[in-house]
């Protein structure tokens, strides 16, 4: 019941979500169709699904300058968001933020890339979707690293089962035990050369196996979304709603139960703690357009920001109670800060398959679960890597460096050139207590708010991975008859991958971790995080997947707790 | 008398009003002017001129069309003027001088009035040169493989290259991974 007071009940809500990416859009529906009145607060733009999609039907030739950005453009506005080397084009630069407006420091080298908008990066992800596994809950218990989950797999098996029939997850069963099968539609196809690789691999190596990509892409139609066209443009915004978005998928459905209220350009900075209740009640919130203040109030608070700005709005929420920090006994909020490593693989050619090709554009490649230190560790680090990539034949772009111009070079371009495939293995990151961040009072951003510090580095049992990670690349490329291999390791900074976790980790103890197995904050229930910062290990596995099953798990659980009357 | 050394007086008995690119037209027999379809922003025109004959010697019309006839030119002149930074616009032209003197150096005459198998010798010479020469780490991209990307790019991306002279489909539908090429017939341009 809330009281009409000094006009508070039109800012007092029964929920109240902050952000709309992955988690604060499964947490918005969620919560919104249980039938609670939930506020959902996102500090960007808004992003209608289609409509502002401004580039998602351009032509390749109808993009200023190909699609790339001058170099000027770049260094000023994107220093950061350019390091990925595909995020900063003409057809999708205007999803990132500037850097300019939005500065953090970097105590060592890390990439943090982003955008600020509803959606979120749920509309540029890689849509790559692996369920965690067995393994993958109990390595840190069975390691002697960092904390335990307070969850097993078990957990979480029907809400991955709810969230994929949902979101619509593409992939093939293999019945594996380290990466268990999803709900799936029908898969993508293989390329000739793929398929290839698959049945070398089946044959020469016994713990490995190769199967199509998992990926959040509807293979057939699924209610007002449409099933994927394979333009392979998703990064702009998909006009069927083809992969999963906030803005395609869980937004409409949350607005369809008639109970959400959706407020764009609303950063929220602070979470208000109420000593006499010891409980949230509500958050303030800067108008990111018109600079004014607000304060918003609810029984729960749902904190999706991302793993580093959900952490910062904690870390931004001092009190008498919490001076370090909102639910921040334990010292480890902002703490254990993770990505994966990757950009290490190997590349090759193959011969064969001259008279085959392919027809479509595929928005997905090829996976190789991981094999290494599953059945004993014998190598010299622990946990392991899977691989992504795919194979296609070269295209047009060889011509610089074919011998001939004129009629001989055009004629050497209408065919398509050699069979070729990468592989790049993705590594998990073992969670780091001095890997953090922390609030810079010193630098402010465009709306003069704190920024953050970074300082998180790869350690000795990630780089002793890579050498594997490029080696058995190039060793079953080789073994499959590949020539011309080539293994790579470029590691860039950490934040590349765009999968940072682990900055209010779940765990079993409130003195060694920030949130609950209900990820509920320790010491004030009534505040949930579900987004990257719960994650207490990070497997090898692309984490969105995760984040929807357990955003779902713990707005169901926080329903149930307020319809019981404890929180 | 020399034909050079006629104008050149009979220019001074005009007063010297003859304006440099008339003197330059009757020193090569009143050709007309090749014909531009843009409006050149980076070069000028009698660059505009070379660098669109050396794109459509890079990628001539055969039975299907040439860099010009897909706005190659264009794309090129716009790319220099607006994507290529001050320190590449200044190294591309500087290749650009090099090899206009070069042509004027072997023929006499710029590259534009030169008969097509002469554009192609030199252009094949250069192109040559630069692919053989094994080059220092961080010295530039010579200015002949500088036109070879801008052309290839610009003429693959462009409406015509792409769904006339290569295969392009808006919306594909579907992904089919291994079909025969011949029901392809070309190579995809995405």
């Amino acid at each position: 019941m809330n009281l009409n007071l000094n006009g508070k009940e039109e800012v007092t809500y029964d929920a109240i979500v902050v952000g709309t990416g992955i988690s604060g859009g499964w947490s918005a529906k969620e919560l919104s169709e249980k039938g609670l009145k939930t506020l959902v607060l996102e500090r960007g733009r808004d992003v209608k699904h289609v409509i502002d999609y401004p580039t998602a039907m351009d032509e390749p030739w109808e993009l200023p300058f190909n699609d790339r950005i001058p170099e000027a453009e770049l260094e000023k506005f994107y220093p950061v968001q350019k390091r990925t080397g595909y995020t900063i084009r003409q057809s999708v630069k205007h999803w990132w933020v500037n850097d300019q407006d939005h500065p953090y420091t970097e105590e060592k080298r890390f990439d943090w890339i982003r955008g600020y908008h509803v959606g979120g990066r749920s509309l540029l992800w890689g849509r790559q979707s692996y369920r965690l596994s067995p393994m993958d809950f109990e390595a840190n218990a069975k390691d002697g690293i960092a904390v335990d989950w307070p969850i097993r797999y078990e957990d979480l098996v029907p809400w991955y089962d709810y969230v994929e029939t949902f979101a619509g997850i593409s992939g093939k069963a293999e019945g594996l035990e380290q990466l268990p099968d999803s709900k799936f539609l029908p898969a993508m196809e293989l390329n000739c050369v793929e398929e290839h690789l698959q049945g070398q691999i089946k044959k020469h190596f016994n713990d490995r196996i190769l199967t199509i990509g998992r990926v959040a892409h509807l293979t057939e139609p699924k209610g007002a979304r449409g099933q994927c066209m394979h333009r392979n443009l998703c990064m702009r915004g998909c006009p069927y709603g083809a992969y999963f978005s906030s803005n395609a998928s869980t937004l409409p459905a949350a607005e369809k139960s008639g109970n959400m209220s959706l407020r764009p350009n609303s950063i929220v900075y602070e979470v208000i703690y109420d000593d006499v209740t010891k409980r949230a009640k509500g958050v303030r919130v800067k108008d990111a357009v018109d600079g004014t203040f607000h304060e918003y109030f609810a029984k729960i608070i749902f904190l999706n920001a991302s793993a580093l700005n959900t952490a910062y709005i904690m870390l931004n929420s001092k009190s008498d109670r919490f001076p370090n920090g909102l639910g921040n006994d334990s010292g480890e909020l902002g703490h254990n800060l993770m990505d994966h490593h990757f950009r290490v693989g190997a590349s090759g050619a193959y011969d064969g398959f001259q008279d085959r090709y392919y027809s479509g554009r595929r928005p997905n490649g090829i996976y190789i679960p991981r094999y290494r230190n599953i059945q004993k560790n014998d190598r010299d680090y622990i946990r392991g890597f899977g691989y992504q990539g795919s194979a296609s034949r070269e295209s047009w772009t060889r011509g610089v460096r074919e011998l001939s111009i004129g009629k001989p070079l055009k004629d050497e371009l209408m065919n398509p050139g050699e069979w070729r495939m990468g592989m790049t293995g993705f590594g998990e990151c073992l969670p780091y207590h001095e890997n953090r961040i922390w609030i810079n009072e010193d630098k402010r951003d465009v709306h003069g708010m704190p920024t953050l510090s970074i300082d998180c580095e790869f350690k000795e049992n990630e780089m002793k991975m890579r050498p594997d990670m490029a080696n058995d690349a190039a060793e079953m490329m080789e073994a499959a008859g590949f020539k011309n291999i080539r293994t790579y390791d470029d590691i860039g900074g950490p934040g590349l991958g765009i999968h940072e976790m682990g900055t209010a980790r779940m765990g079993r103890d409130s003195k060694t971790s920030v949130l609950n197995k209900w990820n509920q904050v320790h010491s004030v229930p009534n505040v949930f995080v579900t987004d990257g910062a719960c994650m207490t290990s990070a497997g090898c596995q692309n984490p969105s997947l995760t984040y929807m099953a357990l955003s779902a798990r713990a707005a169901n659980f926080a329903v149930d707790q307020l319809k019981k009357r404890n929180l | 008398m020399e034909r050079r050394e006629a104008i050149r007086k009979s220019a001074l008995a005009l007063g010297g009003i003859l304006a440099a690119p008339t003197i330059l037209g009757i020193l090569n027999g009143c050709q007309a002017d090749p014909e531009l379809t843009f409006d050149p922003k980076f070069f000028s025109e009698e660059e505009a001129w070379l660098i669109a004959d050396l794109a459509e010697v890079i990628l001539p019309q055969t039975d299907t069309p040439g860099a010009k006839a897909v706005g190659v030119p264009g794309y090129i002149d716009n790319m220099l003027a607006g994507y290529y930074s001050e320190k590449d616009q200044a190294r591309f032209r500087e290749g650009m001088e090099g090899f206009k003197n070069a042509v004027a150096e072997t023929y006499d005459k710029p590259f534009y009035r030169l008969e097509p198998e002469a554009q192609l010798e030199i252009t094949e010479k250069f192109h040559n040169e630069a692919v053989n020469a094994i080059r220092e780490p961080g010295e530039g991209t010579p200015f002949i493989l500088m036109m070879k990307e801008l052309t290839i790019t610009g003429f693959y991306t462009s409406e015509i290259g792409a769904t006339e002279v290569l295969t392009y489909v808006t919306v594909p539908g579907a992904y089919l991974g291994c079909i025969p090429y011949d029901e392809v017939g070309k190579a995809w341009a995405f």
